[in-house]
């Protein structure tokens, strides 16, 4: 099934994109021309994309193409460091988020972030998700309880977890640590969710946990996970962008890429022909 | 959908701006507490020098230069001179170190070359321990253990052996052919105490803190260095004084100035078994005054030029101590820099 | 290939002359500790007797250290209680504000510094600044103070809680802080309420070691505190601290003196060495316990 709307080019415009059952999905985050710069070192060349609305982008590409470092342009956390400069323009629900009169908090509750690595915060279970939620409103103590067991249930956790929610995070496994972390990041209710090679410092029953709870989440939110597995990417996504030494080569269907990729440069990462 | 024409500017609700105001203004709140705070350690160094030139400007105004080469201390003519206690601040702190590096090498390369594992921890931490033991416990075990005991056994056989004035009247060989040796060891003082014991005494003290960072170091030095050298047939020993030596040099150097800038700053270890004499001897085993110990004795009932003239000399002590631990932490930090952290 | 065997023969006493050394240089270093503690235990606990918590210096060689104890305890508290938010600020500010600014840098550099400074002239400027201005103010109604050695005790206690909170939340992974950044909480909030938490153990650790470094300092309550015979509550008024009475005691012809300054002086020991070890088992303890 060919898609009407779709135009491979440099810089891929798939402004509408099908998830199998004919539907376009308008695209939530456009990325044009981006540019940006760490220490003078031009990491990222002219980056343009378009992210559509609650399906599953992944960004694949070898060490250094620039993948995590475009996934954090998009939450602006590269703002704590010095040195580092985007240039160009991120539209989020038609507002430019690298426009510095964009206010980061509201940017932080409709972006959220899981990282790599798991990190809860040295408090109780309940409390490592009530508190992002404490910080942006006010809720009553039986509101608040059932946002954090509805974020404990999306992330697929709450079974798990709910005779010890007062005990300290810091005592579950590395798996429910990291679905504590996508709870903690969904329970602020963003419209995006960033995930950062989720599963790379998980074991492969608590990767495919979490794998099977991407595609659960996609119905709520727009994903975009970085990953440097390829099978991954081609399991969970919809769409995949591949990038190589800051440039975005190329980004189409998953299934496309995988199969018939356009660039001979894509054909060669997915063969394995260097990685 | 999204194009060009679409891209608004940013808004934000209402309660999310009052929201932001009141963040970004206890955000800068708070930073300015802490730096506040930061600052403090800066005024503290800065008060420390200023107050004490402040008090000795008397005594710094009266006696000039003169003050740091004139021998008198004498609160009846009120005339004050720096020397005495400066030359016995540095002989103490000297002799520590004299003895104390050597110790505090062999007891760092015990720790990390020598000892089998399971030893390490144990006889570290108990090294550590010298280092955890107040000032004043070291005075007291000085004044009443080790002086008597330097008195019974040690000084008499110095006296003997290596002076030029012996109690039997024969001049051993030593004394009567190396120069200046005579006259180190000469002493009628009939106490245990003095300028020897008072180092001795420092030199335990200091021991552990040079030994901790000599160890430290030791064991930064990478391991594939000292295995190539191994591998090439180098003994342990061999291994130390050619690799792991020269590669820590900087930083051994700055532990050494670390144990010299504790050493001239101690008061307690050396104040109870120095025997405060304001003489200046040749002699190790006759009493003498340091700087702390000095005005350790005499502030409180000091006044007027004297408290002044006490001030000076802390002032001068706290230039001094200041300057050695400056090139100290520079040495330690120029190992850091190496190693690329 | 003889003169190579003699080179081997040379090599090998050089090296086992070296491990002997080595080995004979930690015999002495412990030698001497083993020596000072016993001496500390058996001087101390010979004239360790109820009256020494009883009676105050008042009444010399028949008295006790009450009053020696009670000031210790509180110009000690007096100093930790300074320097603990003020250090603990200090180096939430070294690690999270200004950890790759030069300004920071000086301070970490200079911070250590004072580290090593030497205690008496710290009591001196403690003198100029608190205890001079007080006479001068209360037309010599109070000089020395309690207060006064706290604060000497402070500025001394300090360096040593900036450095190990510097210390202990640059140890915090920075995936914290962009996870808590990541939801939107202020800077203050995450270092506050996460970082510190995260830290806790170590900060704690950091605050025992100085408290157990001020509980031995002689030198700067002499003209601060300076002493005083009865039992004193009052920061404002001279108070004795145990340092300053053994000094004193030791100093004195007295016989019967010196055993009381003996067992102050254990108890100080004691009390370091228990608060020493202590920290840095609990230190131990709630790092095993986290992971």
């Amino acid at each position: 099934m060919t898609d009407p709307a779709f135009t491979p080019a440099p810089a891929a415009e798939a402004a509408m994109v099908h998830a199998g059952d004919g539907t376009p999905a308008p695209a939530k985050i456009t990325v044009r021309d981006l540019n940006f710069f760490y220490n003078g070192f031009h990491a990222l060349k002219g980056i343009s994309m378009d992210i559509p609305e609650k399906k599953v982008t992944a960004i694949i590409g070898p060490s250094g193409c620039g993948k995590s470092t475009l996934l954090r342009i998009f939450n602006r956390i590269y703002n704590i460091y010095p040195k580092l400069e985007a240039k160009g323009e991120i539209v989020l629900d038609g507002e430019n988020i690298l426009d510095p009169k964009y206010s980061l908090n509201r940017l932080r509750s409709k972006v959220g972030m899981v990282f790599q690595k798991p990190v809860p915060f040295p408090m109780t279970i309940f409390e490592n998700v009530a508190y992002g939620i404490r910080h942006h409103e006010r809720l009553g103590k039986a509101e608040m309880e059932n946002r954090v067991e509805q974020a404990l249930r999306s992330a697929a956790l709450w079974d798990e977890v709910k005779d010890k929610l007062k005990q300290n995070a810091l005592g579950l496994s590395g798996g429910q640590q990291q679905r504590l972390c996508i709870a903690r990041g969904i329970a602020l209710k963003p419209e995006v969710l960033l995930l950062d090679e989720p599963t790379s410092a998980l074991d492969p029953i608590a990767t495919s946990r979490i794998e099977q709870l991407v595609e659960e989440l996609k119905a709520d939110f727009t994903i975009v996970i970085v990953t440097h597995n390829m099978q991954q990417a081609a399991r969970c996504s919809d769409l995949t962008a591949f990038m190589y030494l800051g440039e975005l080569i190329e980004f189409d269907r998953t299934e496309k890429i995988f199969t018939k990729p356009n660039k001979k440069q894509t054909e060669d990462y997915i063969t394995g022909r260097f990685g | 959908m999204s194009s060009p024409s679409m891209v608004n500017a940013p808004t934000v609700p209402a309660d999310m701006a009052a929201r932001n105001r009141r963040d970004a203004r206890n955000d800068r709140l708070f930073a300015w507490l802490l730096a506040a705070c930061g600052m403090i350690v800066l005024v503290t160094l800065v008060g420390a020098a200023g107050s004490t030139l402040w008090g000795g400007r008397e005594a710094f105004a009266k006696f000039g230069w003169h003050f740091l080469v004139s021998t008198d201390w004498d609160p009846g003519t009120d005339t004050y001179g720096a020397l005495v206690p400066i030359f016995g601040t540095v002989v103490t702190a000297l002799i520590a170190l004299l003895i104390a590096v050597p110790i505090s090498f062999g007891i760092s390369l015990f720790l990390t070359e020598v000892a089998p594992n399971w030893l390490r921890s144990p006889v570290g931490s108990a090294i550590e321990l010298l280092a955890g033991i107040p000032s004043i416990i070291y005075g007291m075990w000085g004044l009443f253990i080790f002086s008597p005991f330097m008195s019974v056994h040690v000084k008499p056989w110095l006296v003997n052996y290596m002076s030029t004035q012996p109690d039997d009247g024969k001049v051993a060989w030593i004394p009567a052919h190396v120069p200046f040796i005579g006259k180190i060891f000469t002493s009628q003082y009939p106490f245990g105490g003095g300028v020897l014991t008072a180092g001795i005494v420092l030199a335990i003290m200091v021991t552990p803190f040079i030994s901790s960072v000599m160890r430290e170091v030791f064991q930064t030095v990478p391991t594939r260095l000292k295995e190539s050298a191994y591998a090439l047939g180098s003994s342990t020993w061999e291994v130390v004084w050619d690799i792991v030596l020269p590669y820590t040099r900087s930083a051994v150097i700055g532990g050494i100035f670390l144990g010299l800038g504790r050493a001239l700053g101690e008061t307690m270890a050396v104040a109870f078994v120095l025997g405060n004499a304001f003489q200046l001897s040749a002699s190790l085993l006759e009493p003498g005054s340091s700087i702390a110990s000095a005005i350790a004795n005499q502030f409180s009932e000091a006044v007027g030029l004297q408290k002044s003239a006490l001030m000076a000399l802390a002032f001068l002590l706290f230039v001094v101590t200041f300057i050695v631990l400056l090139i100290a932490r520079l040495m330690l930090q120029r190992l850091a820099t190496k190693e690329g952290r | 290939m003889a003169g190579n065997s003699s080179l081997y023969l040379r090599r090998r006493i050089a090296n086992i002359m070296a491990l002997l050394l080595s080995s004979l240089a930690t015999l002495i270093g412990l030698f001497f500790l083993a020596w000072i503690l016993w001496e500390t235990l058996k001087q101390g606990i010979s004239a360790l007797s109820p009256s020494l918590f009883t009676k105050i210096t008042a009444y010399g060689e028949d008295g006790g250290l009450a009053n020696a104890m009670v000031g210790s305890l509180l110009i000690n508290f007096i100093g930790i209680a300074i320097a603990t938010p003020i250090g603990v600020l200090a180096g939430m500010w070294l690690a999270e504000y200004a950890n790759r600014s030069k300004l920071g840098s000086a301070v970490r550099f200079l911070n250590d510094i004072l580290l090593s400074a030497p205690s008496i002239v710290l009591g001196l400027f403690v003198y100029t600044i608190v205890v001079l201005p007080m006479k001068n103010l209360t037309d010599g109604a109070i000089t020395f103070s309690g207060l006064a050695g706290g604060i000497a005790l402070a500025l001394i206690a300090l360096p040593v809680v900036v450095r190990t909170t510097d210390e202990m939340l640059r140890l915090v992974p920075s995936t914290l802080r962009e996870a808590a950044l990541s939801l939107g909480v202020p800077q203050w909030k995450l270092t506050m309420q996460i970082l510190v938490r995260s830290a806790r153990s170590g900060i704690i650790t950091g605050i025992l070691l100085a408290l157990a470094r001020i509980s031995g300092e002689t030198a700067p309550l002499l003209f601060t505190a300076f002493g005083n015979n009865y039992m004193s509550f009052n920061p404002i008024d001279k108070m004795a601290s145990l340092p300053q009475v053994i000094y004193q005691y030791a100093n004195d012809p007295g016989e019967g003196l010196h055993a009381i300054a003996w067992a102050g002086a254990f108890v100080v020991t004691m009390f370091v060495l228990l608060l020493s070890l202590g920290s840095r088992l609990l230190f131990a303890r709630s790092k095993v316990s986290n992971d």
